[in-house]
């Protein structure tokens, strides 16, 4: 790490970056309202602005501090005790989503050889390491890759190719898959042993002693972002909701990237009350919110907001999503006391590295919790892990708690296997079946 | 003599007094299972279609496992006394829950968690515990063990790594006289015969088939499994003699030359386990991988390695790119196939063979 690097850093991150939002914010013109949705949430500027500095300075960490790729499902508390810039391509995917450049970049991953069936987070990460291609100008090459497979295996298949393409070590979380709960603490002891190996493994690489007051002082960080991200989502509870699960997608990446860190904190804090706010005073995210609906698997990204109208215009509101919950439900499992044993327990045991009678009764409880009417289950094409089972997740949801559901099958970003008129099709039948049932009317009352 | 069929041979070790076990694979402690006097008969590519799967799996998950839930679906497991489910990815993964938790599997549903991405003193720690949950499972299952029947079981195990290993070496250093089908019908036995009798049939094979090889293009071929069906007899057609293998279903599961030992019958399994061939599934860096395909070509004097990328498979598809280019790097010419199970081979792939083999030096 050069001296010099450092110098820039900190002068692009304190003064020239802050300079150039605030311009870019006076510049912003305010869309015009939408008849469809209610008011947008004034907090998606400062997202705006967090997510622009996030990697705004991410392109000046190279040098001046190690920087790490991380899996969204990784313990980053351990490497931001390190001092690690740490950036997460199944983020910097989703985002390539967004702008509809998923099949371009992946097209590079493809071109190497890689299968256009492989999970398109991948074959984007992958294309834009070989080509550089990226909507955010640049990402800084990583000096360290740190992987928990606890979300799927894929990640690690990922992660291997991308520490034979960087040339540089991979520090793997291997999370065993947990079959009910007889195995767990045997499990739970192997991925605590792990954890502790790798702060052997980072302090030889960083070349710096574990600093475990810094360490604690990110685990607790990290425990109240996710609770406030947890009460963020407990807002939908409230009829009408005051965001909508499309939204929450969106503010969902704070927590994903920059858990650990004040900044993260400090958004929630602001989102929280703001949404607090508008269900005080009754503001709908759809107005004429008629039907609540639980959303299952990650978002299509390059279709949220097409998706959101297509809701909205049938006063359908997705309010709750089993994605959206994986960052807020494990919080409370983060004791301070012991925390490798806690980190083992929270990462080990999150709901995509457990069973589908898990995945059921989560299904459920949230389905209960939010007082829904029904749900989308989006078969992501190149997901496995999170869309294999749920054509009878479907029907066990028919049975309890007894509610209808569509499969919508798509990608995360790869639109190429998207065809919008089938999806209306496929929902607007949806729909039209759930006012058949006479259910969601302005009468059932939800709870905050 | 050709070996029976998988179903007649399950019926046959039941009428022996033999538990059945349906272990959906990759790699397992058959070790465990054996000393219980349990049969463990493996479920890669049964011929039960992938039709009654569709409802339940979406179309881009492997054939393996549309196959095994079709098969388990029509009833085909119906001879086992229980399921093993041993991790290897994602796909397997969420089958191994799929069949106990949301479609009703009533019989006993085991799962085993082989480490993935490490091979270090943690991982074996590891290892050794699952090893004994799975130990407790198959007390529940199918009995304890009698009195020094593991210990006879990890000397079976050995047996068998032993006369696999003879046989590959013979038909690596072309004195093995057998076709590409018949080589492989003799190993793949092994994917369900008790273990003993799998040792006798391979050592009668390598003895009865001794002499020189068929002159041929000798070739390493990497993949699943030797799929479609209707590909080796077309090699052997073709002049093509598969000289070793890197197929997850047969030259990745046994532990090539001496065996490790420890004093205990269970930590003698853990070291033998992760002693393994470097595989996709268990997470082993590319690297490793490399050297090992490296390796099978160098002794078996094969003029390049042909991958059998199976559609949908993962693990093997994400490897494939770094590994084929790795080998090119290091001269070895490669060619990268993309293959369904099935009966014949596509006029395409056909093609694409040929002018490989025209071009090889
Ligand atoms: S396979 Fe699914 S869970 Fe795994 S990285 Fe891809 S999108 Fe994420
Ligand atoms: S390892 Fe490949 S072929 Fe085997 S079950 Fe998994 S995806 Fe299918």
């Amino acid at each position: 790490m050069s001296a010099l690097a450092r110098l820039r850093y900190r002068l692009v991150k304190d003064a020239l970056l802050p300079a150039a939002l605030a311009l870019k914010r006076g510049g912003k013109k305010s869309r015009p309202p939408d008849p469809l949705f209610g008011p947008p949430l004034k907090s998606t500027s400062d997202l705006r602005r967090i997510m622009a500095r996030h990697y705004a300075l991410a392109s000046h960490a190279k040098g001046a501090m190690p920087v790490a790729w991380v899996t969204s499902g990784a313990p980053v508390e351990l490497l931001r005790a390190f001092g690690f810039y740490t950036v997460y391509p199944e983020n910097h995917s989703a985002l390539c989503g967004a702008r509809k450049l998923g099949p371009e970049i992946s097209a590079e991953a493809e071109a190497r050889g890689y299968s256009q069936d492989l999970c398109s987070y991948a074959r984007v990460d992958l294309g834009h390491a070989f080509s550089g291609k990226t909507p955010v100008g640049s990402l800084p090459a990583p000096d360290l890759l740190f992987c928990a497979n606890n979300i799927c295996q894929t990640v690690l298949y990922w992660f291997k190719a991308l520490s034979r393409e960087y040339g540089i070590p991979l520090v793997l979380l291997d999370t065993p898959y947990l079959h009910g709960g007889r195995d767990e603490a045997s499990a739970f002891a192997y991925v605590e042993d792990q954890l502790r190996r790798a702060v052997t493994d980072l302090e030889r690489f960083a070349r710096k002693d574990f600093d475990e007051a810094r360490f604690l002082q990110v685990l607790e960080s990290s425990r109240r972002a996710a609770r406030l991200w947890g009460g963020v989502l407990e807002t939908l509870r409230r009829r009408p909701a005051p965001m909508t699960i499309f939204d929450a997608f969106v503010h969902l990446m704070p927590i994903v990237s920059l858990r650990g860190l004040p900044v993260c904190e400090r958004y929630y804090e602001g989102l929280l009350a703001e949404l607090r706010d508008r269900a005080e005073r009754g503001v709908a995210a759809v107005p004429g919110e008629r039907h609540r609906l639980l959303w299952d698997n990650i978002a299509i990204w390059f279709a949220l907001g097409p998706l959101a109208r297509l809701f909205a215009e049938h006063g359908a509101v997705p309010v709750v999503a089993t994605y959206t919950h994986a960052w807020a439900e494990t919080a409370h499992q983060m004791d301070l006391q012991n925390p490798f044993a806690a980190l083992a327990r929270t990462y080990g045991g999150i709901f995509l590295n457990r069973d589908l009678a898990h995945r059921r009764a989560f299904l459920e409880a949230l389905s209960r919790e939010y007082a829904v009417d029904g749900a989308v289950l989006h078969s992501a094409r190149s997901c496995k892990p999170y869309s294999i089972g749920q054509y009878d997740l479907k029907q066990s949801l028919r049975e309890t708690p007894g509610i209808p559901s569509v499969v919508l099958e798509a990608d995360m970003t790869d639109h190429r296997v998207w065809s919008e008129a089938q999806a209306r099709t496929r929902l607007e039948a949806f729909f039209e079946a759930l006012e058949g049932r006479g259910i969601g009317g302005s009468s059932d009352q939800g709870s905050a | 003599m050709t070996p029976p069929s998988r179903r007649a041979y399950a019926l046959e070790q039941k009428a022996r007094g033999r538990k059945v076990a349906a272990v959906f694979p990759a790699r397992y402690p058959a070790e465990l299972l054996w000393a219980r006097d349990v049969c463990p008969v493996e479920v890669w590519d049964p011929p039960a279609g992938t039709q009654a799967a569709q409802a339940h799996l979406q179309a881009n998950v492997c054939s393996v496992v549309h196959r095994a839930l079709s098969l388990w679906l029509s009833g085909g497991t119906g001879a086992a006394d229980f399921l093993l489910f041993s991790h290897a990815c994602d796909s397997l993964q969420n089958l191994s829950t799929l069949v106990p938790d949301l479609l009703g599997e009533g019989r006993p549903c085991l799962f085993f968690y082989p480490p993935k991405g490490r091979r270090d003193d943690l991982a074996e720690g590891y290892l050794e515990r699952q090893l004994e949950a799975l130990s407790e499972r198959l007390d529940e299952a199918a009995g304890r063990p009698r009195e020094g029947a593991l210990e006879r079981a990890v000397a079976w195990g050995e047996a068998r790594t032993r006369a696999l290993n003879d046989l590959y070496d013979a038909r690596a250093g072309g004195r093995l006289a057998a076709s590409n089908g018949e080589f492989y019908a003799a190993v793949r036995a092994c994917e369900y015969l008790w273990p003993e009798e799998a040792v006798l049939r391979l050592d009668a094979f390598r003895t009865e088939r001794s002499g020189p090889s068929a002159s041929g293009i000798p070739l390493v071929f990497s993949g699943v499994l030797p799929q479609p069906a209707g590909l080796l007899p077309r090699l052997d057609d073709l002049g093509v003699r598969i000289a070793e293998d890197d197929f997850i279903a047969c030259g990745r599961r046994f532990v090539r030359g001496s065996l490790p030992h420890s004093g205990e019958p269970l930590p003698t399994v853990a070291r033998r386990f992760l002693a393994l061939p470097p595989c996709s599934t268990a997470g082993s860096p590319v690297p490793d991988r490399l050297d090992f395909l490296t390796r099978l070509a160098g002794r078996s004097s094969a003029r390049g390695v042909v991958f059998l990328a199976l559609k949908f498979c993962e693990p093997e598809l994400f490897d494939v790119p770094t590994l084929a280019e790795g080998l090119r790097s290091r001269g070895i010419p490669c060619l990268v196939l993309e293959v369904e199970m099935g009966g014949d081979v596509p006029a395409q792939t056909l093609t694409r063979l040929e002018a490989f083999l025209e071009s090889l030096p």
